[in-house]
């Protein structure tokens, strides 16, 4: 094989490292939005995509960086301009596979804290709350709260539970 | 609301998508997905395993404050405390399409907001503005007499097994009461919105609280295809 045409076969295989790892991430990206009707296949591919994405993403920049390096010497300003343009997808989705964007949106409590109700000057009396009584410790979740939160890990009453809205 | 533990294993959930309007969880330790509503694992190494659901109310924090002076309450995060649901949220709710698909043929519309039961596995909608209309309502579900009842806030509601050792129940609410008690024409016997018995012959006695969830109606019938609805004053 003549040098262009090995040239030609590693450029395509940059690009095509870094569309799959595009594509590992938009996929379960677009299919589990809000205000969208979910199939239960579109949800399974989505749950499989977010699993491996993590692992996927940093073998493409793993690849990506090895093919740049054997493409670097030898190529003109405009090919290593463009393996630059090529791996800012590339690393931002390699980012953006170890985070949880519903929490980006929906900030998680780690650290739920409560207040007596003698102290409770945040929920008006005709407000909602979620409560559980368990072992004869009660708690109250406003909804208004839970309505943003949607998911607090608590324990009451020695056992742990999910509040979910 | 759901036990954390799943085969004495403790789980820590976050919110981790959604599917069809109802969010999925995803535990951190095994890093399965788990449906909100149903406490069912989807995907993931517990697929197939359910969370056991824990009794939990929906009511309004005066009926709180009242029933559990000792509770606490969760406090708002002050970091994002402006991106809460302002105190109309439910108006604005309502607004939001449905986007999951619905039956052509369905007369309810898909934001009713159900008060939905399930009692030896029979599914039972009641609209929870028949309930603010109705008060108290007398049913039997999966062979099991049981009754409705809305708090006289309008917001609260509970459902309980209307017998006692056996006996049925035949409840009226009672005039003028407030907050509101439910009396029993049989042994006269009066009852809070806990489902105490607080006077009569039966004092002392507390009810069986069946669970309810609040829910719309596109959802709720999502989750439990073979519900029955309850149409007021048809039974």
């Amino acid at each position: 094989m003549n040098n262009t045409a090995k040239r030609g076969w590693l450029w395509l295989a940059m690009i095509t490292t870094t569309l799959i790892a595009v594509t590992v991430i938009a996929i379960p990206t677009f299919t589990i939005m809000p205000f969208k009707a979910q199939s239960a296949t579109g949800v399974e591919w989505s749950y499989h995509l977010r699993r491996w994405s993590p692992l996927v993403t940093v073998l493409a920049a793993l690849m990506f960086i090895a093919l740049a390096l054997k493409l670097w010497r030898g190529a003109r300003w405009y090919g290593r301009a463009a393996m630059f343009v090529l791996f800012v997808p590339l690393a931002a989705v390699t980012w953006f596979a170890r985070q949880n964007h519903f929490e980006w949106m929906f900030n998680p409590l780690p650290n739920a804290a409560y207040a007596a109700i003698s102290e409770t000057k945040f929920v008006a009396d005709n407000e909602m709350v979620m409560t559980v009584a368990l072992n004869d410790e009660v708690a109250a979740y406003p909804v208004r709260q839970m309505a943003y939160h949607h998911v607090v890990n608590d324990v009451v009453g020695g056992k742990p539970i999910t509040a979910t809205y | 609301m759901w036990e954390s533990q799943v085969d004495g294993r403790k789980l820590t959930f976050h919110l981790a998508g959604i599917n069809n309007q109802n969010f999925i969880m995803r535990d951190e330790e095994t890093g399965s997905w788990w449906q909100q509503v149903s406490g069912e694992a989807l995907h993931g190494p517990l697929k197939g395993k359910r969370l056991t659901q824990v009794y939990n109310d929906e009511i309004s924090f005066a009926v709180f404050k009242r029933e559990h002076p000792q509770g606490r309450v969760l406090r708002p995060d002050e970091k994002v405390q402006a991106k809460y649901e302002a105190a109309n949220w439910e108006e604005e709710y309502a607004k939001f399409p449905v986007v999951t698909p619905m039956k052509a043929d369905d007369k309810i519309a898909p934001r009713t907001l159900m008060a939905g039961i399930v009692v030896n596995g029979k599914a039972m909608a009641y609209p929870v503005n028949d309930l603010q209309k109705q008060r108290l309502i007398l049913d039997n579900v999966g062979g099991q007499p049981i009754f409705v009842v809305m708090s006289d806030d309008d917001k609260s509601v509970r459902a309980f097994e209307s017998t006692v050792d056996g006996r049925k129940l035949e409840l009226l609410v009672q005039a003028e009461a407030k907050p509101l008690q439910l009396v029993d024409a049989e042994t006269a016997t009066t009852w809070d919105f806990s489902g105490a018995a607080v006077s009569g012959a039966l004092a002392g006695k507390q009810l069986t609280r069946i669970q309810v969830l609040k829910d719309y109606w596109f959802d709720w019938k999502i989750y439990h295809p073979d519900t029955a609805v309850y149409a007021l004053g048809a039974r």
